[in-house]
């Protein structure tokens, strides 16, 4: 199961997920924000073959849970609509 | 802001933090006292799905718990008239206090047919569909109770997708006819949950045989016993096999669940046994839950961060 056993602000720009395996990864906040998975950015991504533009100083505002699967990221620059399921944090390598 | 390391609150959301509600932000707090929440969910229509959460709600109810039942179909709603309330519910408009359900033999319920008459359609797209169940969870006073037990709408698409998300569901019961075309509709259903990671707790099969009230024998229409073929392959246990009885549809239109007025029929014998495997079952994951829900961290940032 991908659950997380710990979710926490590693640093002004990093998020710490440890998972039920005991593995512990550190995501960068701007990445996760590049790689939002919302249908919007999603369709932008691949519109555009690019990644979703966003400033270095991009934050979260705050992450909350989406039922039993999922985060709900949202970020300094108005964006909110991004629900980070486990399984795709699991894929990310967290690193910009 | 001076960086204090990590906020997190368990159970509640911390108030004056984000200015627009996130997904499942007032759901989380109207839910806050309710101990359990269970999905009665199908992939396919008319497999008995809000009869089987009647029953289940009504004979938990019976156990002496605080149950509510919340009817999620959306464009369908069947509880009311199972639970003998067809009167439209009164309720202030633009009041921001949350609707009182109605006590219908004990069990709180609530549902759309509540509020309007009986001719009406639910014309509404997707979106305005999903609002409508975030009412229910996050605007309705719930109060404490030991099961909510929410009548899913049958297929896989926005309603079930919003009841995922908004709610940390602790484990889903799929409904089934014996029949394959219903098996094939039920593992779509499988697959939401599992996408969604609510566990399934065990397959209801209805309609298993037809008890003819002529010579009280038991008759396998459908011939295959899918549920447990279905019970099997997805490693979940068959909850309880119910029995096609006159006496269910009569029940279930004079709006007294079957567990009430026939308590010793077949079907309402059937219905307590799934109710104590479903306690089991739930016990059980429970117990190994590790997951998360109800999580909220609000961003510590530094001086001079983008706010």
């Amino acid at each position: 199961m991908n659950a997380p056993r710990e979710i926490a602000q590693h640093d002004d720009r990093t998020l710490k997920i440890v998972w039920d395996d005991g593995t512990a990864r550190l995501y960068d906040v701007v990445y996760l924000r590049r790689n939002c998975p919302c249908a919007a950015c999603a369709e932008q991504k691949s519109a555009a073959a690019d990644k979703i533009q966003a400033d270095d100083r991009v934050r979260p505002t705050e992450i909350r849970s989406v039922g039993r699967y999922a985060l709900l990221i949202a970020f300094s620059d108005g964006h909110r609509t991004g629900i980070y399921s486990f399984e795709t944090l699991r894929k990310f390598s967290g690193k910009l | 802001m001076i960086s204090t390391g990590t906020t997190t609150t368990a159970g509640k959301p911390s108030g004056g933090v984000a200015s627009r509600r996130a997904v499942g932000d007032s759901a989380q707090a109207s839910l806050a006292a309710v101990d359990r929440v269970v999905a009665i969910a199908s992939g396919k229509g008319g497999v008995g799905k809000s009869t089987t959460a009647v029953n289940i709600a009504y004979a938990l109810a019976d156990k002496g718990l605080a149950v509510g039942l919340l009817d999620a179909d959306i464009f369908g709603p069947s509880i009311p008239l199972m639970t003998a309330r067809v009167e439209p519910v009164v309720y202030p408009k633009h009041s921001t206090n949350p609707v009182q359900p109605p006590q219908l033999g004990g069990v709180k319920v609530i549902s759309i047919a509540m509020f309007q008459t009986r001719q009406q359609a639910n014309i509404l797209r997707g979106p305005m569909a999903a609002a409508v169940i975030r009412q229910f969870l996050g605007q309705v006073a719930w109060g404490k109770l030991d099961y909510l037990i929410i009548d899913y709408p049958p297929g896989t698409s926005d309603i079930q997708l919003t009841l995922s998300q908004a709610v940390a569901l602790s484990g889903a019961v799929l409904v089934t006819t014996p029949q394959d075309v219903a098996l094939r509709d039920v593992e779509k259903a499988l697959s939401l949950f599992a996408t969604t990671s609510v566990p399934v707790l065990g397959i209801v099969e209805t309609m298993s045989s037809f008890i003819c009230d002529g010579c009280q024998k038991e008759h396998h229409v459908f011939l295959s016993a899918g549920g447990e073929k279905l019970a099997r392959k997805a490693n979940v246990p068959l909850l309880g096999e119910i029995p096609l009885e006159t006496n269910v549809v009569l029940t279930s239109d004079r709006g007294i669940p079957m567990v009430r007025q026939f308590p010793n029929s077949m079907s309402a014998v059937a219905y307590r046994k799934a109710v104590d495997q479903i306690e089991a079952q739930l016990t059980k994951v429970t117990a190994a839950d590790d997951t998360m829900p109800n999580f909220h961290l609000v961003w510590q940032t530094q001086e001079g961060g983008q706010r």
